[in-house]
C-alpha cells in the first residue's frame, strides 16, 4: 500500500504528455474502441525523412570501418568513426522520439526510402516490401537504447578490442556497425519483409562477432550453431510472411492492422471459431521466428556458447539488443497473437488434429516460463561468470516471453528495456574482469575483485547490475519484473506459469549474488586466464602488427609468474559508470510511465478485454491484489535469494575456490545441471546424428543407385557388344541406353504419379 | 545488333589460332569485352521498351533466310527475359577469360578459342527465335564444354567429359523429336514447314491436352537433363569438379540456363496444359533436389563438389518456382537464374583461385585461409551469404519469391479461401517442405566457411615450406612466384563485377522485377487458359491431377481473373 501510493503521489510530476495521451485514449473509446483499443484511434502524421539517418549513420560507420581496413589503418580510428556515427544515430533518434511524443500518442509515421521488393503476382495486384521506415511509439522504445547502447559499447569496446588493432579491430566494427543498421532495419521496418531483412542481418553480424577470434575452433562452431539454429526461427518468419501475405493481401503494417479489426472484434466477443484457423496459425510462425532469435525453448542451446564472441558483442547483442528481436516481433505483431489466443478449434478433426490444443499465446507463456526455469537452474550451477550472465539472459528473456504470453506487453517491453541496461552493465563488468585478468572466468579463480586497486567503479557497477537482476526493491528490474509477475498472477488460467516465475526470481537472486559475492568481495585472489596476449600488449605499444596466437604456451607460463592485473582505462570506466547510472535511472520509467506510455499508445497495446486477457474476476493471491501484494512478495523473494547466496558464497567462504555450498552434495543434480542438463548431447543424439547418417545414406543412394542405375546401363552394351565390334566405343552406347532406361523409369514414374 | 553479339566472339575465335601465345589472352578477352559493350549499348539504347515489353522488342528482330524450302531461318530476337540471360551471358564472358590467365598455360590458344565458341553458342542459345538454329547452337555448347573438360580439367577429366557429353546430348536428342513432332504437327495442318518459334507455339497449343502430356515428356527430358532435375543430376557434379575453373563458372552461370530457359520460354508456352499435367510431379522432384542434395552437400570432403551439388539444390528451388506457374514464382524463378549464375559462380572462380594457390580442394587438407588469403576469404564469406539467400544480397530475393510462388499456387487452404492465391497446383506444404531446404542450405554453406575460411590455419603439406603468413613470400612449384598468397588484383577485379551485382540485385531487384513483370504474367494466362483444355480431358486417359479442394471452390482460373 505505502509503495503504491508513493507510486501515484511520483506519477503525477514526472508523467508529461504520456499519461495525458493514456487518459484520452482509453476513455475515450466506445464498444469498439475497447475492443480495438490503439487500432482503432491510429492515425498517420508525417515525419521528416530525416530519421534514414538512423539506419543510415550506422552503416556509414561500418563502410568506413572496411574502407579503414581497406586501407591497412593501424590505430582505433574505426572505433571513433563508430562511436561518433553511433551518437549521432542516437540523436537522431531521441529527435525522433521527442517529434513523435509530441503528436500526443497513438499516431505513426511511415518514412518511404527506396523500393525493395515490388512485383505484381497477378495483373495489377502488387507484392509491395519497400524500404520503408515505420516509425511509433514502440519503434522510439527500441531505437532509444538500441541506439545508445550500442555507442556506449563502441566506446567500451575501443580499449577493450585495442589488443587487436588493425585488420581485427576494422573488421570488428564493421560488422558492430552492420549490426546497427540491421537492427535498425528490424525496428523500423515497415513491413515484415523488412524486418525479415534485419532479422538475417543481425544474425549475419552475430555469426560474424562470434566467430571472431576465428582461429578457435570453439569459436567458429559455436558461430555456425548460432546461424543455423537462427535459421530454423527465420523459416518460421519466411513462412508467416507468406501466410499473412496470402491472408490480408499486404504485409506493411500500416495496412495490415487495419484489417485485422474485424477479427479483433471477432476475438473480443470470443467467437475464435470464426477466424480461419489459418489466421490463427500466423502466430504460432511467428512464435518460433521469435524463440529462434531470442534463444527460448528448444531453441535456446546457441545462446550460452555464443559467449565465445568478444565481450562488447555479447553484451550487445547477445543480451541488450539481437535477443530482445523476438520479443520485439511479438509486441510488434500483437493484433496477430490477440486473434490466435483460443485453440485452434478449426483444426480438430483433421489430420492436424495434434495442433488443435496449442494457441500461440500458451505457447509464448510457457515456452517462456520453462525456458526461465531451465536456464537458471544451469546458471546456478557454472563457473564461468560469462556463461551465468548468458543463461540468466536466456532466464529473463524466458520472463519477457511470459510476460507477451499473458498479454502483458507493456511488462514485457518494460523488461526488455531495463534488462537492456543492467544485462550490459553485467556484462561489461564481467568483460572488464575478463579484460584485466587475461581471459579468466572461472569464479573459483577470482575473489575480491572490487577491492584491489583500480576496480572500484568496475565492482560497483556490477553491484548495481545484480541488485536490479536480483529485483532488488526500487531497482529497474524489480519494477519491470513484478508488472510480468502480477499479471501473470491475475490471469487465471496462468497460475501455473506464476509460481514457475517467482520460483524462477528466487533462484536469480541467488545465482546473481553467487558471482557477486564470489568474484568481487571476499578475500583478494586471483589467477590469470590463459590469454595473456592481453596483457603483453598493454606492457608494449597498442599498435604490435601481427595477429595474436591464443595460448602461446612458452610465454604464457614465464608470464604468468609476473602476472599483475590490469585495471580499466578511461574509457571501459566510463561507460561502465555511465550505464550503471542509466540502470538506475531506468527505474523512474515506472512511476513516470515511460516505457507504459509509448507502449500503450502503439500496437502493442493490449486492448482493453481483449480476449485472453480474462482476469479472474477480483483473482487475488493471499487475498490481496496481485498488483499490490507483488510488490511485497517478490521483494521478500529477492531478500531471500540475496540471502542465502550471502551465507553460503560470503560467509561460508574461506578461500577463492571453495564456498559453503560445496559441502551441499546435491550430486547428479548438480552434475547435470552444471552439464546443462545435458541437452547438447541431446540434440546431437537425436537430431544431428541421425542428420548426418541420412546424409549419408542419401549421398551413397545417389551415387550408388541414381547415378550407379545410369553407370551400370552403361556397361551392359558395352559387355554385350564387346565380342562382336571390339573397336566400337562401348562406352558411348552404354551411355545412351542408360539413358533411354533412366528415361523410361522417369517415363513410368510420370504416368504411375498422374493416373 | 544483335548477330554482332553472336560475331564478335566467333571472330575472334577465328583470328586465335594465327596468334602468337602472348597475345592470345588480350585477343580472348576483347573477344568477349566488346560483345559486353555492345549488349549494353543495346540495353540502353532501348531503355523502357525494354522493360514493359511483352514478347519480343520489335527493333531487334532480324531474320536471315537459310532453308527456305523447310522454312528453316536464323531469326533472331530478344525479349526482357532472354535479354537478361544474354547480359548475364556476357559480363561471364570476360571474367571467364579474366580468370584463366594463370590458370591455363599450355595450349592457350585452343582453349581461349573454344571458350570464344561457347561464349558465341550460349548468345546464340538467348537470341535464337527458330527452333532449329537454337538446337543447333544449344547443342553446340556441348563441343567447346567437351573440350574444356577434357583437355583442361583434374584426374578424372576423361570420364567427366565423356558423361557430360553424352548424358546431355541423348536428353537434348529426344527434345529434338518432341520439336520435330510439333513442326511435323504443324506442316500437316497448313501444308508448310515452318519451324518459327512463335508459329510452333500456336501450333503446339492447339494440340489436345494427352498429345501435350507426351510432348511436354519428351522435351523436359532434354531440358531438364541441362537444368539438370533430381534424378537426372547425376553428371554434374563429376563435370563441374573435374571442369577447369572457367568451365566450371560457365557450366554453373549460363549452361544450366540453358534448360530453365528452355522450360520456361520452349516447353511451357508452347504446351501449357502438359505443363499443367506435370506440374505436381516435377515440383516433388524439385523439392527432393532442394532437400536431399542440400543434405548431400552436408557431408561433401571436396569443396568443389560441395559447391556442385548445391547447384543441383540451387536449380530445384528455380525449377520450384517455376513450376509454381504463376507470376511470382515464375518471376523468382528468372530471378534465380541470374542470381545463381552470379553467386554460385563466383563461388566457383573463389576455389579455382584457392586450387591455383594450394593444389587441393579437400576440406580435410585445407583450412583457415582467413589468416593467410583474407580479401579472398572477404570474397568468400561474402558470396556464402548470398548463396545462403541472405536478405540484402540476390539469392534472397529469388528464393523467396520461388517458395512464395509456391505458396500462393493454390487458391485455398485449409478450406478458408487465400486473399492473395493464385489458380494452381502447388499449395503451402510445397513451400513449407522446401523451407526445410533453407535451413539444409545454411548447413553446408557455413560448414564450407568454417572448414575452409575460418578455424586454424592448415595447409595441404607440400605448401608448408613457403613462406607462411607473410603476403608476399608464398609462392608454389607450379607457377613460380606468379601468385601471391593472396588475391592479386587481377582476380578482385574478377570477382567485383559479380559482388556489385549480387548486392545490387538484393537491394534494388525492381528494374528486374519490372522488366520479367509482362512475360511472366502472359506465361501465367497461357496457363489459365490451358485449363480448360485439361478439363476437357476428363474422363480421358488421363486425370487432370488437381487437388480436391480446388475442386470444390468456386474460384478457378477463369472465374477468378474475371472477379478481378
Amino acid at each position: 500500500m505505502m509503495m503504491d501510493q508513493m507510486m501515484s503521489s511520483l506519477s503525477p510530476s514526472f508523467a508529461p504528455v504520456w499519461s495525458l495521451a493514456l487518459s484520452g485514449g482509453g476513455g475515450g473509446g466506445g464498444e469498439g474502441g475497447s475492443a480495438l483499443g490503439v487500432l482503432a484511434s491510429l492515425k498517420e502524421v508525417p515525419l521528416s525523412a530525416m530519421v534514414w539517418l538512423i539506419p543510415g549513420l550506422p552503416l556509414l560507420g561500418a563502410l568506413l570501418a572496411g574502407l579503414c581496413a581497406v586501407l591497412k589503418v593501424r590505430s582505433k580510428l574505426p572505433a571513433w568513426l563508430m562511436v561518433l556515427c553511433l551518437a549521432g544515430s542516437f540523436a537522431v533518434t531521441f529527435w525522433m522520439y521527442q517529434q513523435v511524443a509530441a503528436t500526443g500518442g497513438s499516431t505513426f509515421a511511415v518514412v518511404h526510402l527506396f523500393d525493395w521488393i515490388n512485383f505484381n503476382w497477378a495483373p495489377g495486384k502488387a507484392f509491395v516490401a519497400n524500404f520503408s521506415l515505420y516509425v511509433d511509439p514502440l519503434t522510439c522504445l527500441w531505437m532509444l537504447f538500441v541506439t545508445g547502447l550500442a555507442a556506449c559499447i563502441a566506446l567500451y569496446a575501443s580499449e577493450y578490442m585495442s589488443h587487436d588493432v588493425g585488420p581485427g579491430y576494422c573488421r570488428f566494427f564493421f560488422a558492430f556497425g552492420l549490426f546497427v543498421f540491421s537492427m535498425a532495419c528490424l525496428v523500423m521496418g515497415d513491413n515484415l519483409l523488412l524486418l525479415y531483412l534485419g532479422w538475417e542481418g543481425v544474425g549475419l553480424c552475430s555469426y560474424l562477432l562470434i566467430g571472431y577470434f576465428y582461429q578457435k575452433p570453439s569459436a567458429v562452431a559455436a558461430a555456425k550453431k548460432a546461424f543455423i539454429l537462427n535459421r530454423i526461427g527465420d523459416l518460421g518468419l519466411a513462412l508467416a510472411i507468406m501466410l499473412i501475405f496470402v491472408k490480408f493481401g499486404t504485409i506493411e503494417y500500416a495496412k495490415l492492422w487495419p484489417m485485422l479489426t474485424q477479427y479483433l472484434q471477432m476475438a473480443a466477443a470470443g467467437q475464435f471459431d470464426q477466424i480461419p484457423t489459418s489466421v490463427q496459425l500466423i502466430a504460432v510462425l511467428l512464435t518460433l521466428a521469435a524463440f529462434g532469435k531470442s534463444a527460448q525453448l528448444p531453441l535456446y542451446v546457441w545462446l550460452p556458447d555464443a559467449m565465445e564472441g568478444p565481450t562488447p558483442v555479447s553484451a550487445l547483442i547477445h543480451a541488450a539488443t539481437m535477443v530482445t528481436a523476438g520479443v520485439y516481433l511479438i509486441a510488434r505483431t500483437l493484433p496477430l497473437f490477440q486473434i490466435s489466443v483460443a485453440p485452434l478449434a478449426g483444426l480438430e478433426g483433421t489430420w492436424f488434429g495434434f495442433v488443435s490444443q496449442i494457441s500461440a499465446l500458451e505457447i509464448v507463456a510457457y515456452g517462456g516460463g520453462l525456458t526461465a526455469l531451465l536456464a537458471a537452474t544451469i546458471g546456478m550451477a557454472q563457473f564461468d561468470i560469462k556463461r551465468i550472465m548468458a543463461y540468466s539472459t536466456v532466464s529473463q528473456l524466458g520472463f519477457m516471453f511470459a510476460g507477451l504470453g499473458v498479454l502483458a506487453s507493456y511488462g514485457a517491453a518494460f523488461h526488455v528495456f531495463t534488462h537492456a541496461f543492467f544485462k550490459a552493465t553485467l556484462f561489461l563488468a564481467c568483460g572488464a574482469v575478463m579484460h584485466g585478468f587475461a581471459g579468466q572466468l572461472d569464479l573459483r579463480k577470482l575473489s575480491g575483485v572490487m577491492w584491489m586497486k583500480g576496480w572500484l567503479i568496475v565492482g560497483l557497477a556490477m553491484l548495481v547490475g545484480c541488485l536490479n537482476l536480483a529485483g532488488v526493491p526500487f531497482t529497474a528490474g524489480y519494477f519491470s519484473k513484478d508488472v510480468i509477475l502480477a499479471e501473470a498472477f491475475s490471469v487465471g488460467h496462468f497460475r501455473p506459469l506464476a509460481w514457475i516465475l517467482l520460483f524462477t526470481a528466487l533462484l536469480t537472486a541467488y545465482y546473481t549474488f553467487r558471482v557477486f559475492f564470489r568474484v568481487f568481495v571476499g578475500p583478494k585472489h586471483y589467477e590469470p586466464g590463459d590469454e595473456l596476449h592481453a596483457h603483453d600488449d598493454h606492457g608494449h605499444d597498442h599498435g604490435h602488427g601481427d595477429k595474436h596466437d591464443h595460448g602461446h604456451d612458452a610465454k604464457g607460463h614465464d608470464a604468468k609468474a609476473h602476472f599483475h592485473p590490469h585495471p580499466p582505462g578511461w574509457a571501459i570506466n566510463t561507460v561502465l559508470a555511465l550505464l550503471a547510472i542509466a540502470s538506475i535511472a531506468a527505474a523512474f520509467a515506472y512511476p513516470t510511465y515511460f516505457v507504459k506510455g509509448l507502449v500503450d499508445t502503439s500496437t502493442a497495446q493490449v486492448a482493453a478485454g481483449a480476449a485472453g486477457h480474462t482476469h479472474v474476476g477480483g483473482a487475488t493471491i493471499f487475498g490481496y491484489d496481485p498488483h499490490k501484494a507483488m510488490y511485497y512478495i517478490s521483494g521478500i523473494v529477492g531478500a531471500v535469494g540475496i540471502i542465502t547466496a550471502f551465507f553460503l558464497h560470503y560467509l561460508g567462504r574461506r578461500t577463492a575456490a571453495t564456498s559453503a555450498a560445496d559441502n551441499l552434495n546435491l550430486g547428479a543434480l548438480q552434475r547435470a545441471a552444471q552439464n546443462k542438463w545435458y541437452v547438447d548431447e541431446f540434440y546431437n543424439f537425436t537430431i544431428r546424428l541421425p542428420l548426418k547418417v541420412l546424409s549419408h545414406i542419401f549421398h551413397m543412394l545417389d551415387k550408388l543407385v541414381v547415378d550407379g542405375l545410369v553407370n551400370l546401363a552403361g556397361l551392359l552394351p558395352r559387355a554385350g557388344g564387346a565380342g562382336l565390334r571390339p573397336s566400337q566405343s562401348g562406352v558411348l552406347h552404354g551411355y545412351a541406353v542408360a539413358m533411354a532406361a533412366g528415361i523410361g523409369v522417369l517415363g513410368l514414374v510420370a504416368l504411375l504419379a498422374l493416373r | 545488333m544483335l548477330l554482332l553479339l553472336i560475331l564478335l566472339p566467333l571472330a575472334a575465335a577465328i583470328l586465335v589460332p594465327f596468334l602468337g601465345k602472348r597475345q592470345v589472352w588480350g585477343v580472348a578477352l576483347l573477344g568477349t569485352l566488346l560483345p559486353l559493350i555492345a549488349g549494353m549499348v543495346i540495353w540502353l539504347s532501348l531503355g523502357i521498351d525494354w522493360r514493359s515489353s511483352n514478347g519480343d522488342i520489335s527493333s531487334l528482330n532480324q531474320t536471315i533466310p537459310w532453308m527456305p524450302d523447310l522454312g528453316v531461318t536464323i531469326r533472331l530476337g530478344l525479349d526482357s527475359v532472354s535479354g537478361l540471360l544474354v547480359l548475364l551471358t556476357l559480363i561471364l564472358g570476360p571474367i571467364m577469360v579474366l580468370c584463366s590467365k594463370t590458370a591455363i598455360t599450355e595450349r592457350v590458344r585452343t582453349y581461349y578459342g573454344w571458350i570464344l565458341v561457347l561464349q558465341a553458342a550460349m548468345t546464340g542459345v538467348f537470341c535464337a527465335r527458330d527452333l532449329i538454329f537454337f538446337y543447333i547452337c544449344f547443342e553446340f555448347t556441348l563441343i567447346p564444354m567437351f573440350v574444356l573438360i577434357s583437355l583442361y580439367g583434374s584426374t578424372n577429366r576423361k570420364a567427366a567429359a565423356i558423361k557430360f557429353f553424352l548424358y546431355t546430348f541423348t536428353g537434348s536428342i529426344i527434345a529434338l523429336a518432341g520439336l520435330v513432332y510439333i513442326a511435323w504437327f504443324h506442316a500437316s495442318k497448313t501444308g508448310t514447314w515452318s519451324f518459327d518459334l512463335d508459329v510452333m507455339k500456336t501450333a503446339a497449343r492447339s494440340m489436345p491436352a494427352s498429345t501435350q502430356w507426351w510432348l511436354f515428356l519428351a522435351l523436359m527430358l532434354g531440358f531438364a537433363v541441362k537444368v539438370p532435375l533430381f534424378p537426372l543430376h547425376t553428371w554434374l557434379p563429376l563435370a563441374h569438379t573435374e571442369a577447369p575453373t572457367a568451365g566450371s563458372v560457365v557450366l554453373a552461370g549460363v549452361l544450366l540456363k540453358l534448360g530453365t530457359y528452355a522450360i520456361y520460354a520452349l516447353a511451357i508456352p508452347m504446351l501449357p496444359a502438359g505443363a499443367i499435367l506435370f506440374t505436381p510431379l516435377l515440383a516433388v522432384l524439385a523439392i527432393i533436389g532442394f532437400v536431399a542434395i542440400g543434405l548431400v552437400c552436408w557431408v561433401q570432403t571436396d569443396v568443389k563438389k560441395l559447391v556442385a551439388y548445391s547447384s543441383v539444390a540451387h536449380l530445384g528451388v528455380c525449377m520450384l518456382g517455376m513450376f509454381a506457374l504463376n507470376p511470382t514464382g515464375l518471376q523468382g524463378s528468372i530471378l534465380y537464374m541470374i542470381n545463381h549464375g552470379l553467386s554460385t559462380g563466383a563461388l566457383f572462380l573463389l576455389i579455382g583461385m584457392m586450387y591455383e594457390r594450394h593444389h587441393t580442394r579437400s576440406m580435410l587438407e585445407i583450412g583457415g585461409l582467413a589468416k593467410r588469403m583474407p580479401i579472398w576469404a572477404t570474397f568468400m564469406v561474402f558470396f556464402a551469404m548470398a548463396s545462403v539467400g541472405l536478405p540484402g544480397l540476390n539469392g534472397f530475393v529469388s528464393e523467396f519469391m520461388c517458395l512464395f510462388g509456391a505458396w500462393q499456387a493454390s487458391d485455398t487452404w485449409l478450406g478458408s479461401h487465400f486473399v492473395a492465391g493464385t489458380p494452381g497446383y502447388l499449395g503451402p506444404w510445397y513451400a513449407v517442405i522446401a523451407g526445410v531446404g533453407m535451413v539444409v542450405g545454411a548447413m553446408y554453406t557455413l560448414l564450407m566457411v568454417g572448414k575452409v575460411v575460418w578455424g586454424p590455419l592448415k595447409l595441404p603439406h607440400d605448401d608448408h615450406g613457403h613462406g607462411h603468413g607473410d603476403s608476399h613470400g608464398g609462392h608454389d612449384a607450379a607457377h613460380a612466384g606468379s601468385l601471391p598468397a593472396d588475391l592479386t588484383g587481377r582476380e578482385i577485379i574478377t570477382l567485383l563485377p559479380l559482388a556489385g551485382l549480387c548486392l545490387f540485385l538484393g537491394l534494388y531487384p525492381k528494374p528486374v522485377l519490372q522488366a520479367i513483370d509482362q512475360s511472366t504474367q502472359s506465361t501465367h494466362k497461357l496457363i489459365l487458359d490451358a485449363r480448360q483444355t485439361v478439363r476437357a480431358l476428363e474422363g480421358g486417359p488421363i486425370i487432370p491431377p488437381m487437388p480436391a479442394s480446388n475442386n470444390a471452390a468456386p474460384a478457378d482460373g477463369a472465374e477468378m481473373e474475371n472477379a478481378r
